[in-house]
């Protein structure tokens, strides 16, 4: 298979998910499709490297958060509630019942720890426990854990957003 | 009340798409390679301009004394040196080969950081210090050719010049440059503490 062809097969296998995990991050979707491009990008380019792994949706993930975390060294940015409530009501009316749904858990994850925004989006898309602890660098049984708050914290936010 | 199994099906609901293709990605790779192979040899086209001006104005003037030859040669050494120093600053920022390990890529910028800011204080004080060491030679043969008013107003701006440089708009740069490479190493650090053990 030629680089090009492995590319796109790489990219329609793993760009919903990564695009996700950035738009999980920035709670901006404009945002969101420039850090997901930029992770692409950092695959294309190393991607000879990385031929013949078998896990390389893990190191895709990685690049991703990385490019995520590293989002900060180029921009000074808004305090995200402030940035995730603007979006949204802009939005407002654009939006279904579904995906404000959507909507309101994006602005619940926005409200969580950079590193908490990063493994629960992991979580929800269901990327296996091994795969998130290799990718965000914490040993499964402490990522049993984290995980588990972030869960707990997650659900009350949301809850709590649904009330008001 | 919901629990995390129907936020987890929420998401699932999700139609938020990436407006990104394939296609789109490789034509920016292309587009960012150029551009940073451009800038590269904007950056490289000026100096060797200036290279090339310095070495027709040594071949093309009758210069007749030795100071003003070992002038001109400290001048091109200068030029060089600073084009070397410009491909291997960019090559090192634009470095991303540890782009998968975090804790290796801050030290890799602290590094950096270190080595711009000898670049920028040591080593400048030593290329300003050549540059000036270079006009002074210069100006001693133009002492002799043109008339005392023109010399003197010509070392004065020079010197004002790599002064203003040196005391006033390097020091400038210089903390900007620091602040903008401390932010992007505190930034990194404060993230990457949250991944640490429990």
């Amino acid at each position: 298979m030629n680089k090009e062809a492995l590319f796109k097969e790489i990219f329609q296998t793993n760009s919903k998910k990564i695009y996700h995990l950035c738009y999980g991050y920035t709670g901006d979707e404009d945002t969101a499709n420039d850090l997901m491009q930029e992770t692409f990008m950092k695959v294309w380019q190393n991607l000879d490297k990385f031929r013949n792994q078998a896990l390389i949706s893990t190191w895709i993930y990685r690049i991703a958060v990385n490019t995520c975390l590293s989002h900060l060294r180029v921009e000074k940015r808004h305090p995200k509630d402030e940035l995730t409530e603007n979006l949204i009501e802009t939005k407002a009316e654009e939006i279904s019942d579904k995906n404000e749904q959507v909507a309101s858990l994006y602005k619940c994850i926005a409200q969580l720890e950079e590193n908490e925004r990063i493994i629960i989006t992991m979580v929800l898309d269901e990327v296996p426990y091994t795969e998130i602890a290799m990718i965000s660098g914490i040993s499964e049984g402490n990522l049993r854990v984290k995980i588990h708050r972030i869960k707990q914290k997650l659900t009350e936010l949301y809850n709590r957003n649904e009330r008001f | 009340m919901k629990d995390f199994e129907a936020l987890k099906s929420i998401w699932h609901d999700q139609v938020a798409l990436p407006k990104v293709s394939h296609e789109d990605v490789l034509k920016k790779v292309g587009r960012v390679k150029g551009g940073l192979a451009r800038r590269l040899l904007l950056e490289m086209l000026g100096m060797t301009i200036a290279t090339a001006v310095l070495l027709w104005v040594w071949i093309a003037s009758p210069f007749r004394m030795w100071t003003t030859h070992l002038a001109m040669l400290i001048f091109l050494a200068c030029c060089v040196y600073y084009i070397i120093a410009i491909i291997e600053n960019y090559r090192r920022i634009t470095y991303d080969k540890l782009l998968d390990k975090p804790e290796e890529y801050i030290q890799y910028l602290k590094k950096y950081k270190q080595d711009r800011f000898i670049f920028n204080t040591r080593k400048y004080r030593i290329y300003s210090l050549f540059f000036t060491a270079g006009f002074i030679l210069y100006f001693i043969e133009i002492a002799f050719l043109a008339s005392l008013w023109v010399t003197v107003t010509g070392i004065i701006f020079t010197f004002l010049w790599i002064g203003l440089c040196y005391f006033v708009l390097m020091r400038i740069y210089i903390r900007r440059e620091e602040s903008k490479l401390e932010d992007m190493i505190r930034n990194l650090e404060r993230l990457q503490k949250q991944f640490e053990e429990i």
